[in-house]
């Protein structure tokens, strides 16, 4: 009997843990290590800032879903990796530490044939002073990174629209917390949905919008931009977002790393070098992310972290981490089967693997701060990754140590989002997209790297619809309910 | 080398505008033709899309009367707004109302890929924000509010689709024939819906409209190949394409008519 270690129980982590345990059979041991006793579908969390969902509607408990699995599931954090054992075993071993209540601070050792790091991003609040501390947010700002986040996002966006209706002005500030974040999209989502509840509750009029991100244009998105349909016409999406901004009389800064956050002001420093500070009553802003900071042995209990991660605590995959200049970047140098190039027996999937290079263009202030988005992982390319990787665990379980490895890598994958820009069966709007490839190729695809006629978006109420189908579509597959493998990534 | 600076109604470029990420000898000489055309035509300003090339690229003449190379220029910080009628080369005469910041931040890179920032204000901020317009595949047309756009279309001799035949267009008359497919199924659903609450036989109906439906499914089939044929090179329009949405159609109204068959 095998056993597998999933560290993780996000979109990769699950996908992977289910697929995995579904493949195998109960002849092998799928485990699951996650802090969270719920899973939480998080392109929704947006609707739950703005008091249009609720947390339950959202989230569900793992248990339950993973019993009826049968995978072990044990809620709690994982800490370090032996890869080697350690001095008195030669097996390999994850420590862990429960987070479940009445077990907290209880640490374990799970030994493993395989393991697949899925443990997603730290949301890295402490990387701008005044945004929180480690991965706290601060009191000075909301989040909708978490389904809880979200909860207390949606009360003081309630209590600024009771301060507009009593007659005094609020400003909104949306958008990224530092100059290395990628999630664009979710701040563009919730800026536009706080924008439609506040002219449902007639109180626009009272408030000032505005928009702060580290794309160096607008409608970059993290992904280099992309072409619109919008009422017949093509627009690129910077024109796009600019008309939009316009049409909904957002003003907007780009090409912004915010430096500082204190009460009702952020510090900014722009790509020009200018430094400026930016007053708010109400400030949304997505922190940047790192690895969750997991720790990495050899036998004889020596430190061998930078060797299986990189130093922003990714975990190093098959990818080319050659340092080289924007001109040499290739699709080649991105992973294919997320495999360990050190340990065989260890992938990584989701956005806990370390991409070789960021996606858009590298850019810096003339100070030397660097200020571009990070390659977004959203939940498509990270559900198809955790499927190519329980495909590849299953094969070298099943079919012994050579077993072809499945190859799932972003410069050959497309992507689909759906941007909500205001929730509502009639009234709602959201923003269509897909991209193809997610990495641009510049081989293969001359000029923009990508594949003109598949990287498209389309605006309008149909987008919405669809965006809620898949919240229902997405918590039912999660949930294993029948018929759940039918439904793609 | 002087350029000839496209103008309408022949398209601007057939492909998307896309930044610079070599700096060799084919971007040197595209600013030097920039330049040369610039100062041939005696102009203020000009993107690399305006004489064919689909990079990033801009070149424009400062107060002091110098030329500045602008590669990759990206507008990152703007405040003020005006509305001043404007003309652009490409549509020659005609003018149109376009809002616009009064002063604009603009980072670029020059020939080396060394990065720098300008603040711009006035008419050449205007100036600026009109060419950065046409980067990455976009045109002054796209800048224009819906009614003012309204009335700039009318004043084109020959539309603002022009030149589009070689892209693939983003819809088709024959989407039209699939909506009305689609909205009668919905009333099909409805129907067969409604047949559990009536006493009266509705089957008859449904029978008819799966007449129109299947008719209509035939019309799509032959029209689309039709109108396919207008673009050569256009993946959307190929027979596959066309037989997948037929048959997508067809399978439709089967999943409405095989159970109406057995309970209406």
């Amino acid at each position: 009997m095998a056993r597998l270690v999933v560290l993780g129980g996000g979109v990769a982590g699950h996908t992977t843990a289910t697929f995995a345990a579904k493949w195998l059979g109960s002849e092998h041991e799928v485990v699951v290590v996650t802090p969270n006793a719920k899973w939480n579908w998080i392109p929704s969390n947006i609707w739950v800032g703005v008091g249009q969902m609720s947390k339950e509607e959202v989230t569900f408990d793992l248990a339950p879903v993973y019993a009826k699995a049968g995978i072990t599931y044990k809620q709690a954090k994982a800490v370090s990796l032996n890869p080697e054992g350690n001095e008195s075993s030669d097996k390999a071993f994850v420590s862990i530490e429960f987070t479940e209540a009445g077990r907290e601070g209880q640490t374990e050792e799970i030994e493993y044939d395989y393991i697949v790091n899925a443990t997603g991003p730290k949301l890295n609040f402490g990387a701008t002073p005044g945004l929180g501390e480690g991965s706290q947010l601060g009191e000075h700002t909301v989040s909708v990174c978490t389904a809880d986040h979200a909860v207390h996002a949606s009360k003081k966006l309630e209590e600024a629209i009771e301060k507009m209706k009593a007659g005094t002005r609020q400003k909104f500030l949306i958008g990224t917390g530092h100059g290395m974040c990628t999630c664009q999209g979710a701040a563009f989502e919730y800026m536009f949905n706080i924008e439609h509840e506040l002219n449902k509750a007639g109180v626009r009029d009272m408030a000032d919008m505005k928009w702060i991100s580290n794309e160096s244009f607008m409608g970059d998105f993290g992904m280099g931009g992309l072409h619109m349909k919008v009422g017949g016409y093509v627009v690129n999406s910077k024109l796009f977002a600019e008309s939009l901004f316009a049409e909904r009389n957002v003003s907007w800064l780009i090409g912004a790393h915010t430096n500082k956050v204190e009460n009702g002001k952020v510090g900014y420093e722009l790509l020009d070098g200018t430094m400026g500070e930016e007053e708010f009553d109400f400030a949304m802003l997505i922190p940047p992310f790192a690895g969750v900071g997991l720790k990495a042995y050899a036998k004889d209990g020596s430190d061998i972290t930078s060797t299986v991660f990189a130093p922003n605590g990714f975990m190093k995959v098959d990818g080319d981490y050659t340092p080289k200049k924007y001109a040499e970047w290739k699709a080649a140098d991105w992973p294919k089967t997320y495999q360990n190039p050190t340990y065989k027996n260890m992938f990584a999937a989701g956005i806990a693997f370390a991409p070789p290079h960021i996606i858009s263009r590298p850019m810096s202030s003339p100070n030397g701060t660097p200020i571009n988005p990070t390659p977004p992982r959203t939940g498509m390319p990270s559900g198809i990754i955790g499927k190519a990787v329980a495909h590849s665990v299953t094969d070298l379980i099943l079919k012994g140590e050579n077993a072809h490895l499945h190859e799932a890598p972003m410069t050959k994958m497309g992507a689909a989002c759906v941007a909500s820009a205001g929730k509502g069966i009639f009234d709602g709007t959201a923003a269509a997209m897909t991209v193809f490839p997610v990495v641009p190729d510049y081989e293969t695809y001359p000029g923009t790297g990508r594949d003109t006629d598949y990287t498209f978006g389309e605006i309008g109420l149909a987008g919405h619809w669809i965006k809620h189908v898949l919240h229902y579509l997405f918590i039912y597959k999660a949930k294993l309910n029948p018929g759940w493998t039918l439904i793609p990534e | 080398m002087v350029q000839e600076i496209i103008t309408y109604p022949r398209p601007l470029s057939l492909e998307y505008g896309t930044d610079v990420r070599i700096y060799d000898e084919k971007l040197f000489s595209l600013l030097d033709d920039l330049k040369e055309t610039i100062k041939a035509n005696n102009l203020q300003a000009l993107s690399a899309y305006q004489i064919g090339s689909y990079y990033n690229v801009i070149v424009f003449r400062n107060e002091e009367g110098k030329l500045v190379e602008m590669v990759n220029p990206l507008q990152i910080a703007h405040s003020g707004e005006s509305i001043e009628e404007e003309k652009t080369l490409y549509y020659g005469d005609i003018s149109a109302k376009v809002k616009r910041f009064t002063d604009i931040s603009v980072i670029y890179e020059d020939r080396e890929g060394e990065s720098h920032s300008l603040k711009l204000s006035g008419n050449t901020a205007r100036v600026i924000q009109r060419k950065l317009d046409y980067l990455f595949g976009s045109s002054f047309l796209d800048r224009l509010a819906d009614d003012e756009k309204a009335k700039f279309e009318a004043k084109l001799s020959m539309g603002s689709d022009i030149g589009k035949e070689n892209y693939c267009p983003t819809t088709f008359q024959r989407d039209k024939i699939i909506k009305a497919i689609n909205l009668l199924l919905i009333a099909m659903v409805i129907l067969f819906l409604v047949s559990f609450v009536v006493d009266t036989s509705l089957w008859k109906y449904q029978l008819y409209s799966s007449f129109i439906a299947l008719s209509l499914q035939v019309v799509y089939f032959f029209y689309a190949q039709y109108e396919g044929n207008k673009y050569s090179s256009c993946v959307s329009c190929s027979i596959g394409n066309i037989i997948g949405t037929t048959l997508v159609s067809f399978v439709r109204l089967s999943v409405v008519m095989i159970p109406s068959y057995f309970f209406m």
